[in-house]
């Protein structure tokens, strides 16, 4: 290359912005690419199942009420975060989160396995008033969730949306939605999503069944 | 990764550092034209502003060797090139286990002597009162406060007095957090509102607290289905949770609408388990600080 054709980029805006994209791409395509394209070769851990419809209406709530801006649900391979919230998360624990909740914002405590870590009981009280039972909480009260009811149908949709991207619903899990969530609320919804956090797909079987606490 | 995506990745690494090594060696040699002056005939400005044609200064062509050392260097170590290990064979994962087991070590000596004593007297050792106060803090604080005296509003005990649900002993309160508990009264609502009117005006009198006392003699005939697990004295079963109704203790508060809506609607507390999350070892440190919080006279005492 000689000085005539740095210089013709030099002088071309469009060439020189040709230049750089090729050249900062290199570093995503080396990243990226192969995680994007493998991700979707990545199976299920045999104790990591779909969402039950009332669980999948409460991750719903959860994206909706935008609880991702102050919880993470990815435990770092630090020992520090394993000490305080366990296990740290894998990438086959959430391959039926659509989207995916990892975040790196955490104003509240990581949620990746905060399931049975209360009662119900503490989880509705906190949703309504969380002052109530954390004095120095500043997290957001969210009563308006007590009021809405679960619309089978819209649940069902969403169901089948799911399984035409690859999520393993049958026919009889669909059919079997409006009773699952008969009579629920988006409260009820949410308790039973957070209560499910982690427990059920613990990479380490031995403690994954345990985790309920015997929740009633 | 597969064969194919490490290729990708070893290719990618390779022409990005070729691109930037031929410009780290063509850039000091390249020849620009200049003009008699000593520029490059670039201008801005309507000439005000000219380019200098100067040679690299040596700085920058060191600093910008050290770099592609580094790059070398850092993937021969690491992870890094395409399915490559690296020479240290490092993970995270890898750097997870070492740190846990660093901290096991250096917490060996003292988990060791916390197993010599029962939580009694565990409750007098300050190290162990120091590690039950974090796990306290991040466990139990939630429904018991940081204070430890407990929440009205979810029915979480006070864990500073002496009142005990499910018994004192640093063996009880092991077994309440090991494996949780759950509050099991049921709902009365079914003998009539007058009757749980009755029977809450009863319970109050049991303590010696301002009653009606016609509601309360209409009520006492009514308690014989409580004293099954509150005692015919009222005074609970510790084997069942039943609390003792004539303290002025209120594990769910103790007012005239408080009581009525536990007889009327029941109460089923829950302390989840946690064994789960926590280890036998941690378990018995967290019971000698919760020891402890009602044994604030003892303090000093061997």
């Amino acid at each position: 290359m000689s000085y005539k054709q740095f210089e013709a980029i030099e002088k071309h805006a469009g060439l020189l912005a040709i230049g750089i994209a090729i050249m900062v791409s290199l570093g995503g395509l080396a990243e990226i690419t192969p995680l994007f394209v493998e991700a979707h070769s990545l199976k299920a851990p045999p104790n990591v199942h779909p969402y039950d419809p009332l669980r999948l209406a409460g991750k719903d709530v959860y994206v909706r009420e935008g609880c991702y801006l102050c919880h993470s649900q990815m435990i770092r391979a630090l020992r520090f975060e394993t000490e305080r919230y366990g296990h740290f998360s894998t990438a086959a624990e959430s391959v039926y989160d659509r989207p995916f909740q990892w975040g790196s914002k955490r104003t509240g405590p990581d949620l990746a396995r905060v399931g049975g870590k209360y009662s119900d009981d503490w989880q509705r009280k906190h949703l309504l008033d969380p002052r109530q039972v954390v004095p120095q909480s500043n997290m957001p009260a969210y009563p308006w969730l007590v009021g809405k009811k679960l619309d089978a149908a819209d649940i069902q949709a969403r169901m089948r949306t799911l399984r035409k991207l690859g999520d393993p619903y049958s026919d009889a899990d669909i059919a079997g939605a409006p009773a699952a969530v008969e009579g629920k609320t988006e409260m009820d919804a949410l308790i039973a999503y957070l209560q499910g956090l982690g427990i059920k797909n613990e990479p380490d079987a031995a403690t994954a069944s345990a985790g309920t606490g015997g929740t009633p | 990764m597969s064969t194919g995506w490490s290729f990708w990745v070893m290719f990618l690494v390779v022409l990005n550092l070729g691109i930037t090594f031929f410009l780290y060696l063509w850039g000091p040699r390249a020849k620009i034209p200049t003009l008699p002056d000593g520029t490059s005939g670039h201008v801005w400005a309507h000439g005000t502003l000219r380019e200098g044609v100067r040679p690299l200064p040596m700085w920058w062509i060191v600093l910008s060797g050290g770099m592609f050392v580094a790059g070398f260097v850092y993937l021969a170590l690491f992870p890094g090139f395409g399915n490559f290990k690296g020479v240290l064979g490092w993970t995270s994962h890898g750097e997870l286990a070492n740190a846990v087991a660093a901290n096991d070590a250096k917490r060996a000596p003292l988990v060791e002597r916390f197993r010599l004593y029962p939580v009694e007297q565990l409750a007098n050792d300050p190290a162990a009162l120091q590690v039950g106060k974090v796990l306290f803090e991040d466990n139990c604080a939630a429904c018991h406060q940081r204070s430890a005296k407990g929440n009205v509003v979810l029915g979480a005990p006070d864990l500073s007095d002496n009142d005990w649900l499910y018994g004192g002993s640093g063996n009880d309160i092991t077994t309440s957090i090991h494996d949780g508990r759950s509050g099991v009264m049921p709902p009365w609502a079914s003998l009539g509102a007058d009757n749980v009117k009755n029977l809450a005006q009863y319970v109050l009198s049991l303590s010696g607290s301002p009653h009606d006392a016609a509601r309360a003699a209409a009520g006492q005939p009514l308690f014989g289905t409580c004293a099954a697990c509150h005692g015919a004295d009222g005074k609970g079963n510790q084997a069942l949770g039943a609390p003792n109704l004539t303290d002025h203790i209120w594990l769910h508060g103790g007012s005239v609408a408080d009581i009525e809506k536990t007889i009327g609607e029941g109460r089923q507390g829950h302390m989840p388990a946690w064994s789960p999350r926590l280890s036998d070892d941690q378990i018995r440190v967290l019971a000698a600080y919760v020891y402890r919080q009602s044994h604030q006279a003892d303090a000093g005492k061997p």
